[in-house]
């Protein structure tokens, strides 16, 4: 079986992950720290197109954004925008990112994020449905440089557990 | 990517400006809703855990205190039918088309926005409950909002303090008219929109719908005003309004019907 599908292998723990951070974007939170939510689903492309980048990129991201459009009731194509160009981004860097050390890894992430935050926001005023006060929905950035370390060795040990390919 | 680009944002376009993609969306969100229900979870089950946990006296206080209520809340609507009656025959008199009549159907919040700024929560109800764009929400204690998006087994509601949302009010005591907007910095705020000095508005007063647009009935609480600030050097009063409603503390919630849409 594993010889016959050697060449794509173990596409369900990619939905899996993916599953699991679109639950992770809508799970409760209270309210004081909603702010502080990471960009769950961003973080996993990110990883995916890291790893994988001859089966992950672009148009993955972007139906998974499309799905998260549907999720959070959002304007349908802002996630799917947003996704598609960090998976862009990523595409570009992943040689690079490979061999960086967990802190510009994260320096990384949190630039990448940035820009998924600023275009949300610059689509969202485009839109007149921006409502942010101030510029309090980068934190979300910064958040998600912080969890990438913990996200990284989890998705890497789900990758090599089950052999994904 | 250039593309793809392109596509979200025609998309975008065609979701903001046209509702040639409310039918997609309503499909997909067959897909996605499971995901909701799975958020929810352990906000149900807390629920549930609560409820089967609670002790026999804190039950039979409860009972006590639910009957003492339901009992003062029969003679008040006793008082209340009598009421409409009467304010139909006077409606009758003055050739004025009567007020129809609302129904409500109980729902409860499962979700909200993940976006922080953005204020609308999820109920479980949607398209199969006959929800409808535009449909008031209410809380026990008074007007939510209005639902903006039906999916099949769910929709969000928009509320009443979000900065895009308008509700026509008017002043309770002596049925001056205003609209109340959200507020970007609270959730418990509301304002009144191009108060003029004059305008007999004070701390304490209670503002219901006015029922004008057609798409909030008449006469729901939305507030109460918490200061009204008069400043020589504005051109309005500023003017601020703290929602009954439980904006953030409310589980169940009613959607009202028309009684004469179906």
């Amino acid at each position: 079986m594993a010889v016959k599908f050697s060449k794509h292998h173990g596409g369900w723990i990619i939905f899996a992950t993916f599953a699991m951070a679109a639950l992770f974007t809508v799970f409760p939170l209270p309210q004081w720290l909603e702010s502080y939510r990471p960009e769950w689903v961003a973080l996993v492309v990110i990883y995916w197109v890291m790893a994988l980048p001859h089966r992950i990129g672009l148009f993955t991201a972007w139906i998974a954004g499309f799905f998260l459009d549907v999720l959070e009731g959002s304007l349908l194509g802002l996630n799917a925008l947003a996704l598609a160009l960090v998976a862009y981004l990523a595409l570009s860097l992943y040689q690079r990112m490979r061999m960086f050390t967990a802190i510009q890894q994260s320096s990384t992430i949190l630039i990448l994020v940035g820009i998924h935050q600023l275009l949300s926001f610059w689509v969202l005023t485009a839109n007149n449905q921006n409502t942010a006060p101030n510029l309090i929905f980068m934190i979300s950035a910064l958040s998600s440089a912080v969890v990438w370390p913990f996200i990284f060795l989890g998705l890497r040990y789900l990758r090599r557990t089950f052999h994904v390919a | 990517m250039l593309g793809l680009a392109l596509l979200s944002m025609i998309m975008m376009l065609a979701d903001s400006r046209f509702n040639y993609l409310d039918q997609v969306r309503f499909y997909a969100s067959y897909l996605v809703t499971p995901l909701h229900w799975l958020a929810d979870t352990p906000r149900s089950i807390s629920d549930s855990v609560n409820n089967n946990l609670q002790s026999r006296s804190y039950l039979i206080g409860e009972n006590q205190r639910l009957k003492e209520q339901l009992l003062t809340q029969q003679y008040r609507l006793q008082k209340l039918e009598h009421l409409e009656a009467e304010n139909d025959r006077l409606n009758e008199l003055l050739n004025a088309s009567s007020i129809v009549d609302e129904r409500g159907v109980l729902a409860q919040v499962t979700g909200e926005s993940p976006d922080p700024f953005i204020k609308r929560v999820l109920i479980n109800a949607g398209s199969a409950d006959g929800v409808y764009i535009g449909q008031p929400v209410l809380d026990a204690f008074g007007l939510l909002g209005q639902v903006v998006e039906v999916e099949p087994y769910s929709s969000w509601v928009l509320l009443i303090t979000d900065p895009q949302h308008l509700t026509p009010v008017q002043v309770n005591r002596n049925g001056n008219r205003a609209i109340a907007s959200g507020t970007q910095d609270s959730l418990h705020r509301l304002t009144l929109n191009n108060i003029s000095d004059t305008f007999d508005i004070v701390t304490g007063d209670v503002l219901v719908t006015s029922g004008f647009g057609g798409r909030f009935p008449a006469g729901y609480p939305v507030g109460v005003v918490s200061s009204v600030v008069h400043d020589p050097g504005e051109p309005f009063a500023t003017v601020s309004v703290e929602p009954t409603a439980q904006l953030d503390r409310s589980r169940n919630v009613l959607l009202v019907f028309r009684g004469d849409a179906e």
